[in-house]
């Protein structure tokens, strides 16, 4: 049963991270470079972090970056880490974790559906949640939903009044 | 597989089986399931793009309804995110609260979901004794709230208003009246029904490895004997100041999962009924400021809290400005629904579908959004 | 498994429910009344809503739309419009009730409503909800749901003790903290910038400061006001009156943010963020007669658009009533500089010392230049005129006060009284009262007026800072007869009380009691009851129209002469910020007249 600061010290011997802190309590942040990820996330799973909870996409627009958010918790040692790290908005193309947690095929197919990253080794990228959907994935910063409404469906008059938009 | 005897069918979106507009497509041989999909997204609405587009407050009012049964657990979170990041203390009282309307929440979803289990088996009584009993938890969420099922009352800072002394009374009244008779009626209705035990004993089992592996939690996770609640993993609100244990199973099969459900409801009582005793006196909301110009520093934060069905959490991100830059819902049910049915609903009976995707507590709108 | 009970009977245990009352709610029969604070549909007072409409800003689903009501009048502190409400889409979680400025947006626990026609589902809540009957009331806000901050940051301010010794500014300002926390308090509703006699952008240069951007905050100030680090001291601030908080809270210190944004934006860089580095000349040309406020301020946009401008003024530095008459500790002299010295580099010609009509008539600016605005303002103080107002030892406030700004020494006697009931009057005692503190050690000052203290011209603060600096206050007094000695010296003031000021039309008509005296000690009076101007270098020259004793002028200053412009007290009182306007609409005014346009 490691304590926050055990556990840090752990993260910074083994992994070496660009950034490691104690957020809040119970609580790490880590930053990892893409390259180390994966195998980032080996180690700690076999160090008692077999909880994954989601992974998470964060569009950076004004900096050209995704970024994915890993969440892992240990029930031996209760914390919740933040597994963070960067890939560049163009190509947006990323490794697949599924090999580790199988259940990451469909995280990472969420995250496809909507902000278009590619994850190389999950070949069930398909439609999920949206039907035959053509135009930008819509969680990206870059699409604009009033513009999609206006420019897709009619606007209905009640008691006379115009909508203006 | 040899598809001149495979037929595909459709269940649902559109169907009683199923727990919500979720479908699953599925091969049968047979009368047994060999292999499904999920049929997802007819519950898409778009939450997580919308709270991008308006400011702190106004999200108060759109985030419970991403879930219908337990809209509370989403106010919860999304305060505790936005608290966590904004480095907010909370009052006491106002913790006490949190945990009393986030109990009277579990109780009533969790007779609402015993009900919509019982349906899955053609039990239709149960059904409408748990939307019954589920109406009388709403009646005191009126008086407490003023709306019955989407409150708007736990906000950034605390709870919206504070709770009188002769709501207080009605609570504990309602608690006698379920311990003493609703319950015990349940008992012996439904869970002395050797019928409901024949059809939910060994069935839809999730070992321990195949749920941590899943990342289930909740009573999918403690049907196989393990105490894990995030009430005691990582107090949140009261939880720390009140006892109560955590029950468990041993076979990891719908039966323990339903027995769960009923225990976790008396142990919900228990609670209630300490909180209600030790609430201490205070004001119930801090000090936030213009609620039309609420901001909280750059940062990030991902919260969690135990609903019913398990762990339930959001990562929020913000930007330093009026709205959050990123919320992203991870409902308890996200693996289950997605990834456990391609896995694990092979192999079980047509009849039997909808008892694996109600007792494992499948809910839509947490990986649809 | 094996300890579960059971029983082929368990099922049985359902039947007793045959003979019980039925749980169900037997509607209509039998009603189900809402809890007491449960969100039904809106009622809404409407001669108390103000049309803010901070209620559409927080709706999550866009249904509050506001409408123009015909029968309810846009007057000060309020718009026509009110709140209607789409219930097709409103989902009814109150927060409008909870930001309601004036709280006159409430709901009732009325929740059933079936109608055909879809469009009735739009109403305009009033006295009663959509279904028109009278139902108790429901949700209401309290003060922990209230989403408004509703009170203010202090703002420091010097101590009396400290603030008699000397003339230093008596307002500190804010910290950074302090005014994006008051900046943070705006609603953004634009009612103040509906009573701003300037209209002045208001809730966009508070949102500037609260964004941290005090270049955006100064841009969005001078598109209407030229002289802001004077108005941040001393405007009137009627926006102050009518802020949507005041109603159930403190109003935003919108004077003093103003000024928080201004002090802290660099002179230096005032060309640079207001993108008046290069202006393009068109070589007409204009002059202004009078630096004060309405002058400058004509200085300022007609140079921006232009115009090259020469400035007279019969004294020796600019700034008009603002340097010779608002004392120091009001209105520093480096602010005032600060102001000035910005209109001064964009290239306007200063020419002081000059009275037009004396060094040079009107006629001969007329052909020298291509207009003429004139705001010479009123400088002449009035007298009472009642018996020993000739003698040496009574003065005139305005002049005493110009004197103080020249740095001039003036005469001051142990034993002051100052007859007056408004700002200047103020200005005077309170000035006097640091001299006097300064020359013999203690304050000696009565302030006499006409009217009672209720009614009494001058600022509320000023009249309690007053007393605290040790000022003596006889409202409701009316002066008889100043007594003189055998030797020239004054001996008494003496007053019968004042029953009214005003008659039934509001004319100014005051009665007195004779039979009621009282008197005053003094042995130096000074009037500060009111000012006259001096038009005659128009006058004489040229046949102008006039409004009662004000030049009349149309909407962009231009009088009866067109290429004559007349702004400031001498066309349209009473303060900075109005006079500030007729500047700029004579310069809108001479830039369409010079077009041909006017």
């Amino acid at each position: 049963m490691r304590n926050e600061k055990e556990l840090l010290e752990l993260i910074n011997v083994h992994l070496d991270p660009p950034a490691a802190e104690i957020k809040r309590k119970q609580n790490v942040s880590v930053s990892i470079k893409q390259e180390n990820l994966i195998q980032a996330l080996s180690f700690l799973k076999s160090h008692s972090y077999q909880h994954l909870s989601t992974i998470s996409c964060v569009d950076w627009l004004d900096e050209g970056e995704f970024e994915l958010v890993y969440h892992l918790f240990s029930y031996d040692d209760y914390i919740n880490i933040s597994l963070k790290t960067r890939i560049k908005r163009e190509p947006g193309v990323f490794q697949t974790a599924k090999e580790i947690w199988p259940v990451a095929e469909f995280y990472e197919r969420d995250i496809h559906e909507f902000f278009g990253v590619e994850f190389k080794g999950n070949d069930n990228l398909e439609e999920m949640i949206l039907e035959n959907w053509q135009h930008l994935p819509p969680m990206r910063k870059d699409f604009d939903t009033r513009k999609f409404v206006n420019d897709n469906y009619e606007w209905r008059d009640y008691n006379g009044q115009k909508h203006t938009d | 597989m040899d598809k001149s005897t495979q037929t595909e069918i459709f269940f649902g979106p559109n169907h009683p089986g199923v727990p919500g507009n979720y479908g699953i497509n599925y091969n049968f041989e047979g009368d047994t399931v060999t292999a499904a999909e999920a049929n997802a997204g007819h519950l898409h609405r778009g939450f997580e793009k919308l709270m991008e587009e308006r400011i702190w407050i106004k999200n108060t009012a759109l985030v419970p309804r991403i879930c219908v049964e337990e809209p509370d657990i989403n106010e919860m979170v999304y305060a505790m995110g936005f608290e966590a990041i904004g480095e907010i203390e909370v009052p006491r009282r106002a913790d006490y609260i949190r945990s009393i309307i986030l109990e009277l929440a579990r109780i009533q979803g969790h007779i609402f979901s015993i009900g919509g289990n019982a349906a899955g088996i053609g039990q239709y009584t149960i059904m409408n004794w748990g939307t019954l009993t589920r109406d009388y938890i709403l009646d005191i969420f009126e008086e407490i709230t003023g709306a019955r099922v989407y409150h708007i009352y736990i906000r950034p800072g605390g709870v919206r208003q504070d709770i009188e002394a002769e709501t207080f009374a009605k609570i504990l009244d309602l608690m006698n009246e379920l311990e003493n008779e609703r319950f015990p009626d349940l008992e012996k209705t439904l869970f002395e029904n050797p019928n409901a035990q024949k059809r939910w004993q060994g069935k839809a089992v999730i070992t321990k490895e195949e749920a941590i592996e899943m990342g289930a939690t909740g009573p999918v996770l403690r049907a196989n004997g393990v105490p894990h609640d995030l009430r005691k993993m990582m107090p949140y609100a009261a939880y720390d100041d009140v006892e109560f244990e955590v029950p468990t199973g041993d076979n990891g099969d719908a039966w323990d999962r339903i027995k769960i459900a009923r225990d976790d409801m008396l142990q919900s009582i228990k609670i209630i009924r300490q909180l209600i005793n030790k609430i201490p006196d205070g004001p119930v909301q801090t000090d936030l400021g213009n609620g039309l110009k609420y901001r909280i520093p750059k940062g990030d934060a991902y919260v969690k809290i135990e609903s019913k069905r398990g762990e339930y959490g959001y990562y929020m991100v913000s930007d330093g400005s009026l709205k959050p830059y990123r919320v992203h819902v991870r409902g308890a049910s996200t693996p289950l629904g997605l990834y456990g049915v391609r896995e694990y609903l092979p192999g079980t009976r047509i009849a039997d579908v909808p008892v694996w995707a109600k007792s494992l507590g499948i809910c839509p709108p947490e990986f649809d959004r | 498994m094996a300890n579960d009970k059971k029983s082929i009977f368990s099922p049985v245990t359902a039947f007793k429910n045959l003979v019980k009352k039925p749980e169900t709610v037997r509607y209509p029969a039998e009603s189900n009344d809402a809890a007491k604070r449960y969100r039904g549909f809106h009622i809404n007072d409407l001669e108390d809503c103000i049309g803010c409409s901070t209620c559409q800003e927080v709706c999550v689903n866009d249904a509050i739309s506001m409408v123009e009501m015909l029968d309810v009048p846009a007057e000060e502190g309020q718009r026509s419009e009110r709140p209607q409400i789409d219930y097709g889409r409103c989902c009814w979680c109150g927060l409008c009730v909870d930001v309601c400025t004036t709280g006159s947006l409430e709901m009732s626990r009325d929740y059933s409503y079936i109608e055909i026609d879809p469009d009735s589902f739009i109403v305009t809540p009033a006295e009663k909800d959509i279904n028109q009957v009278d139902h108790p009331l429901g949700y209401l806000r309290d003060e922990h749901s209230d989403l408004l901050d509703l009170k203010r940051i202090d703002m420091e301010m010097l101590e009396p003790e400290e603030r008699i010794n000397s003339f230093i500014e008596i307002v500190e300002g804010f910290s950074k903290e302090q005014a994006e926390k008051e900046a943070s308090r705006c609603v953004e509703c634009e009612i103040c910038t509906d009573t701003c006699p300037a209209s002045m952008n208001i809730p966009q240069y508070i949102r500037g400061i609260f964004d941290d951007d005090l270049e955006e905050s100064l841009e969005q100030i001078y598109e209407d006001n030229p002289l802001p680090e004077i108005c941040g001291r001393v405007c009137t601030h009627t926006c102050e009156g009518v802020c949507a908080i005041s109603h159930r809270g403190e109003a935003v210190s919108i004077r003093w943010l103003k000024r928080y944004a201004v002090d802290n934006v660099d002179s230096a860089d005032y060309k640079k963020v207001l993108g008046t580095e290069k202006i393009e000349q068109n070589n007409k040309k204009v002059a202004v007669v009078g630096a004060g406020p309405a002058g400058l301020s004509a200085a300022h946009y007609l140079s921006v658009m232009g115009y090259q401008i020469t400035v007279y003024d019969s004294k020796e530095k600019a700034g008009g009533m603002m340097r010779y008459g608002i004392p120091e500790y009001r209105l520093p002299y480096d602010a005032l500089d600060k102001d000035i010295n910005y209109i001064k580099s964009l290239g306007v010609d200063f020419v002081f010392n000059t009275r037009i009509g004396e060094n040079i008539t009107l006629d001969e600016l007329h052909e020298q230049y291509d207009a003429v605005f004139a705001a010479t303002g009123l400088h002449n103080g009035r007298s009472t005129r009642v018996p020993g107002t000739d003698n040496n030892n009574v003065y005139q406030a305005v002049n005493l006060l110009a004197d103080i700004a020249r740095g001039k020494e003036v005469p001051v006697t142990r034993n002051l009284v100052v007859i007056g009931g408004g700002n200047v009057a103020m200005d005077i005692a309170r000035s006097m009262a640091r001299i006097q503190m300064d020359k013999y050690g203690e304050v000696n000052i009565t302030v006499t007026s006409l009217e009672t203290e209720d009614i009494m011209p001058a600022d509320q603060e000023e009249i309690e800072e007053a007393r605290e600096e040790g000022i003596v206050f006889k409202p409701g007094r009316g002066p008889k007869e100043i007594e003189v000695n055998e030797d020239g010296t004054l001996a008494q003031l003496c007053t019968n009380c004042c029953v009214s000021v005003f008659d039934e039309e509001m004319n100014f008509s005051p009665t007195f009691d004779d039979s009621d005296i009282e008197n005053y000690e003094c042995d130096m009076v000074i009037e500060a009851i009111g000012q006259g101007g001096d038009n005659s270098y128009i006058d004489d020259q040229f046949e102008i129209e006039y409004a009662g004793p004000r030049i009349k002028i149309n909407d962009y200053s231009q009088t009866s002469v067109d290429w004559l412009f007349a702004g400031g007290d001498i066309a349209l009182g009473p303060d900075v910020i109005t006079a500030i306007k007729t500047g700029h609409d004579a310069a809108v005014g001479i830039d369409m007249y010079l077009n041909d346009e006017l």
